[in-house]
């Protein structure tokens, strides 16, 4: 996992200094164009589609039964410097949610459960498990952005979160549990329910690209991918054996002020 | 446009990561059933899975001549020796089960239990090996004592034998170990079930932890195979209630005082009793059951004649319990915290 996140990191790096070392070299043409203005401000709304989702998926995994995004709306207001009438850079703030709900089945997946009185439960569960995911961040994505042309527009950069509020919740049903591990005594679960959301990074972070299409003089169509790259549990965190990130589509409407 | 393609491919790439795989070999590896012919036993066989054993209950001659059991494991495991095998009890016959998956390995133990003195003083106890609570055991070694304890373990309780409802003391009768029980507070993990107290709880049966959070009082099993006609039930007790009665909820029940349940039943069949129908089966043949379990600071004797239903019929197989517990209404999750009762020298006397 860390490999690719530095190819990733990487690969956005190779973006914006491509941006910024385009824009130098035109830099004289710009200056000239006294028609283009430097500044531009805009508003934002819009709703956001995802998951909050293990990468790659573990082969304990069965089947997604069930998925439905979360009512997750998206508000922001952004600022971008053009260097040209093609380059130029942009940074937002945000307050957005992040959420969603699955019903998946698996199979021998692993956890430990510490308590906050320092009691541990150990096991691996096979069944059918719910979880609702309704985080809440202040976002600040900074990008290259790249007009292809009087409609057309994309951006690509990276953004940083903060949790604002989190909840990440649900329950698991219909299967079993193993007391310790594979050899532990097999525990039947009829229902029984988690409240993880103390145990969130209060921090994430990734990779952010956009791309949007002019709809009017001042309004924009907006399509923004965000990327976590930070896993939403810390390491220390053993209720899943595995990472899962925040990967969200934003889609909405731009408004130039 | 190279943009939009590298992006394309950084999409690509990030959806392809997220598929669901080739399902993971089994690594369970155990012993589902284990069936022998009944005309052989005196009670019905019993896999204490938590404790890797296979306990038998043996008319003689199957112990003398060995048994053929029937065995079934968990999917894609295999077994050696294989189901079908004749088995003796020369040594204790062991069963090694391997995972689906190879990688995990179970070894169980057959063991024959039988009671040949009714006669319990609570001097010897074991630990279980990974959640360390404690369980009598009999002079000749065979363990027919059990108690909430291994329900208890599922619960994230620290892996300490004082953790634990039931554990020894060496405050029983005349200065010996004895059996002490106490009531406990749940713990978060067991909240989330819905269980707020753990009552003490210690009786001749065995525990069946699949059944621990679906139908807690079906896993309590109570009996273990019985010949006789029994005419009193005796021992010495001590009991100190806890300072608050709560409600299954946790709510404190003021003017409530906990009180201790012991209780000696016997019945038809050999098939157990468990916590739904211990003092109401009509499998039930006779009762000892202490009138009232209210403070007693000092070790107390009780001698309590067993009460038959009329017409008693003890032809055929017949088991027999006792249980005592901390908390009178621990089934239902309701008693005081820290009410603590101490039992030593239980005896079952026959005419």
């Amino acid at each position: 996992m860390k490999n690719k996140t530095q190819h990733i990191i990487i690969l956005c790096l190779a973006f914006l200094i491509a941006a910024i070392g385009k824009t130098q070299a035109q830099t004289d043409s710009v200056e000239n164009n006294s028609k283009v203005s430097k500044w531009e401000h805009n508003i934002s709304v819009g709703f956001n589609f995802g998951g909050t989702t293990p990468i790659p998926f573990p082969n304990t995994i069965r089947k997604i039964d069930a998925y439905w995004p979360a009512f997750a709306p998206a508000i922001g207001y952004e600022q971008i410097y053009h260097f040209n009438k093609k380059w130029g850079i942009g940074a937002a703030l945000a307050f957005e949610v992040k959420g969603m709900g699955t019903r998946a089945e698996v199979l021998y997946q692993q956890t430990i459960i510490t308590t906050d009185d320092g009691g541990t439960f150990q096991g691996i569960f096979s069944g059918k498990n719910e979880t609702k995911v309704f985080n809440t961040y202040f976002t600040l994505p900074i990008y290259a952005v790249y007009d292809i042309d009087a409609h057309w527009r994309v951006k690509l950069g990276l953004y940083a979160a903060c949790l604002v509020k989190s909840s990440f919740k649900g329950s698991v049903s219909d299967g079993y549990i193993r007391n310790g591990g594979p050899l532990g005594e097999k525990v039947d679960i009829d229902h029984a329910t988690f409240d993880f959301s103390k145990n969130e990074n209060s921090f994430d972070w990734g990779l952010h690209a956009g791309g949007e299409r002019t709809v009017g003089k001042k309004l924009a169509v907006a399509a923004d991918f965000n990327y976590g790259l930070r896993s939403l549990f810390p390491s220390s965190f053993t209720g899943m054996d595995f990472s899962m990130y925040n990967v969200f589509l934003t889609l909405g409407v731009r408004y130039r002020l | 446009m190279k943009l939009h393609i590298a992006c394309f491919c950084v999409c690509a790439v990030l959806l392809s990561q997220s598929c669901i795989k080739n399902a993971p070999l089994s690594p369970e590896a155990d012993i589902v059933t284990f069936t022998i012919d009944t005309s052989l036993t005196t009670g019905a066989v019993f896999i204490d899975q938590a404790n890797s054993k296979i306990l038998l209950y043996l008319k003689t001659g199957a112990y003398e001549t060995g048994l053929v059991p029937v065995i079934t494991v968990s999917p894609g495991a295999t077994i050696s020796p294989a189901s079908g095998d004749s088995i003796h009890f020369n040594t204790d016959p062991q069963y090694t089960v391997t995972s689906e998956s190879k990688e995990y390995h179970k070894t169980y133990t057959v063991q024959v239990v039988s009671v040949g003195n009714w006669f319990f003083n609570f001097e010897n106890w074991g630990q279980n090996s990974t959640d360390k609570y404690q369980y009598p055991i009999e002079p000749d070694g065979s363990v027919i004592w059990s108690s909430g304890n291994p329900g208890v373990a599922l619960s994230g309780v620290n892996k300490d034998p004082q953790s634990y409802p039931l554990r020894a003391t060496t405050d029983g009768y005349q200065g010996t170990m004895g059996a002490d029980l106490v009531t406990l507070a749940g713990t978060p993990l067991s909240n989330l079930v819905g269980i707020k107290l753990f009552a003490g709880s210690l009786f001749l049966g065995v525990f069946n932890s699949q059944n621990a959070f679906t139908n807690p009082l079906g896993a309590t099993q109570f009996g273990q195979p019985f010949k006789g006609r029994p005419a009193r039930f005796t021992g010495y007790y001590k009991y100190t209630p806890g300072p608050d009665f709560q409600d299954k909820n946790g709510n404190i029940i003021t003017g409530m005082t906990d009180s201790c349940n012991i209780y000696a039943v016997l019945f038809k069949g050999k098939d157990r009793l468990d916590g739904t129908n211990v003092l109401t089966s009509n499998k039930i043949v006779a009762t000892a059951i202490l009138p009232e379990g209210s403070a007693k600071s000092n070790f107390t004797r009780f001698d309590i004649p067993f009460q038959y239903v009329s017409n008693a019929d003890l032809s055929g197989d017949l088991m027999i319990t006792i249980v005592a517990s901390s908390s009178k209404n621990g089934d239902t999750y309701r008693g005081a915290i820290n009410s603590h009762l101490v039992v030593d020298s239980l005896r079952i006397i026959n005419q």
